[in-house]
């Protein structure tokens, strides 16, 4: 380990190496649009919601699809440098890999989270333009809150997975197919199955969320889903952690 | 001063470096030889920490350079001219650097101005040319003022003006007692750069000396003759190795210059000339590899 060196300032660098790129403003411009048009059409479909936080549910379809960004903008953080070679210079600049790799993981999560919160406002905005509920859709409401924590929180997690498997896999092409297998094609090709087996075996994959349901899978609680996503979040970067110490660059 | 001790990678079918021992000491450039593929690379993958030996440790100023603090401040490195993002601009890749090593920001301005890329520093790297591309390897190995500094290959690519910038700046850093490892294919490079010579082939090492050494050993003296044969008989009897050239001159190893003068005299021998020749850093050096070429091409 490099001590001496403050963590923050590696989390500094890897900001300035993050922003410095065009893919991530490619990722940042689609996730913005395709969750808020996404949001605006979901709110616009629904017309009329028995409670708001169903309403804004709805708004928060374009999350589904949207994640593919985070996960394409977590993977690239990684396998870029792999692919690349920049890598070289990062280890040799930061030596200790893990701690480059939480500096990294730092970066994107608090990004993801920015942007993840952002869009929720929006869609909660959405809703409230596009959706009647009785009462209305108030931000103070508990039951509203937990829809948009939990977009938050699903999204910031996608994050953490993403960037592991990156670390994991190192190319672009098989951590991107790996991520969106478990996260978006498997599950309802498991669902649609509807064997037991399958459906079980769709529970503990790490779909994507909308709000507190899972997106095109079978259907579990919220608790069940972060659970699930929390464990392969913090196992694939584990694991990419121990690979990246272990294997020579 | 960096020190290999026992230093071993192997491959699953074939070792990279081979038992390498050596200590790359300060205030000289030490010249890192050897054909392509006997290990250079290997080895100084091995030095940064980016490579696990398989056996045997690489420390740098005493210690492994996994456990160097603000390693950037210890050690400058250039591994790879594309060791870096293409759609990065250089400033922001420089940048990027210091601050992963807390260092100031004026400092990425200064190498920036030192290597030459001011003109482009805010331009992507992907449309650099190789000598560009070596020229910010180069200013990110400055960035942090290190002690030792490697560099593998840093003449690549680089126009006469930029090779002779290098050979002074080695030659400066060197002068103010930095360690200087660096590495080349360019024989007539080395030979203007280097004081001392690290020399791999297929893993193992063929030599470690200084410069001077290594060419005086395959020095040779050329003398002409009207009575070659006469000449040629009285240097072997004095123990010379002689060999006839093709325009007739005799080229004699381990005689010096003025032995043989006193012994054409003595045996009545005319000389027409007679001149020390040191041999070329590269004819030294194919000598010296001849047997542990890797990739060899095939005369056609």
């Amino acid at each position: 380990m490099s001590r001496g060196v403050p963590f923050g300032a590696v989390v500094v660098s890897e900001w300035t190496k993050l922003r410095s790129v065009r893919s991530t403003w490619v990722c940042t411009a689609l996730y913005l649009l395709v969750v808020a048009t996404g949001g605006w059409f979901g709110a616009a479909i629904t017309q009329s919601a028995p409670r708001a936080d169903i309403a804004v549910s709805s708004a928060l379809t374009g999350f589904g699809f949207g994640q593919v960004l985070v996960v394409v903008l977590g993977v690239l953080a990684v396998t870029s440098e792999f692919r690349t070679g920049m890598v070289l210079t990062s280890l040799t600049a930061v030596p200790g890999r893990g701690r480059l790799l939480m500096a990294k993981t730092v970066v994107v999560v608090v990004w993801t989270v920015l942007l993840t919160a952002l869009l929720a406002l929006f869609c909660w905005f959405a809703a409230t333009r596009l959706t009647a509920v009785e009462g209305g859709i108030q931000l103070t409401d508990p039951a509203v809150q937990r829809q948009l924590l939990l977009q938050v929180a699903c999204a910031t997690l996608t994050a953490v997975l993403a960037v592991g498997l990156g670390a994991l896999v190192r190319s672009s092409a098989g951590a991107l197919g790996a991520g969106l297998g478990v996260m978006l094609v498997l599950p309802p090709v498991l669902a649609i199955m509807g064997s037991d087996q399958s459906r079980d075996l769709a529970r503990v994959l790490p779909v994507f969320r909308v709000g507190d349901e899972a997106f095109f899978s079978v259907a579990t609680s919220w608790q069940h889903g972060l659970l699930v996503l929390g464990v392969w979040a913090a196992a694939a970067w584990v694991l990419g952690v121990v690979l990246l110490s272990r294997r020579d660059v | 001063m960096i020190e290999l001790r026992g230093l071993t990678k192997r491959y699953r079918t074939r070792v990279a470096v081979d038992a390498l021992t050596v200590t790359v000491e300060p205030g000289r450039v030490t010249g890192f030889l050897g054909p392509n593929g006997s290990g250079k690379t290997t080895t100084m993958r091995c030095i940064l920490g980016l490579t696990r030996p398989t056996e045997g440790t690489a420390t740098v100023l005493g210690r492994p350079y996994r456990e160097l603090s603000r390693p950037m401040r210890r050690v400058g490195a250039l591994i790879d001219p594309r060791a870096r993002h293409p759609g990065r601009s250089a400033y922001a890749h420089l940048l990027a650097l210091a601050q992963s090593n807390a260092l100031p920001r004026t400092r990425v301005d200064e190498v920036i101005e030192l290597v030459g890329l001011d003109a482009v520093a805010h331009d992507r790297v992907r449309g650099f040319s190789l000598g560009m591309g070596q020229r910010l390897g180069i200013a990110a190995a400055l960035l942090g003022d290190p002690d030792v500094l490697l560099l593998d290959e840093p003449v690549n690519g680089l126009d006469p003006e930029g090779i002779r910038w290098v050979r002074e700046l080695l030659r400066s850093l060197a002068d103010e007692g930095r360690t200087v490892l660096v590495s080349s294919h360019l024989m007539s490079e080395m030979e203007d750069t280097a004081d001392h010579l690290v020399v791999l082939g297929r893993g193992r090492l063929l030599a470690d000396v200084p410069m001077t050494e290594l060419l005086g050993a395959h020095a040779a003296v050329r003398v002409r003759s009207p009575q070659a044969p006469l000449l040629a008989s009285a240097l072997q009897r004095a123990g010379g190795h002689v060999e006839l050239e093709i325009d007739g001159a005799l080229r004699v190893e381990g005689l010096e210059s003025d032995e043989i003068g006193d012994i054409a005299f003595l045996t009545g021998a005319r000389v027409h000339e007679l001149a020390r020749i040191t041999a070329s850093l590269e004819a030294a050096y194919l000598e010296l590899t001849g047997d542990e070429v890797e990739y060899r091409g095939v005369a056609p």
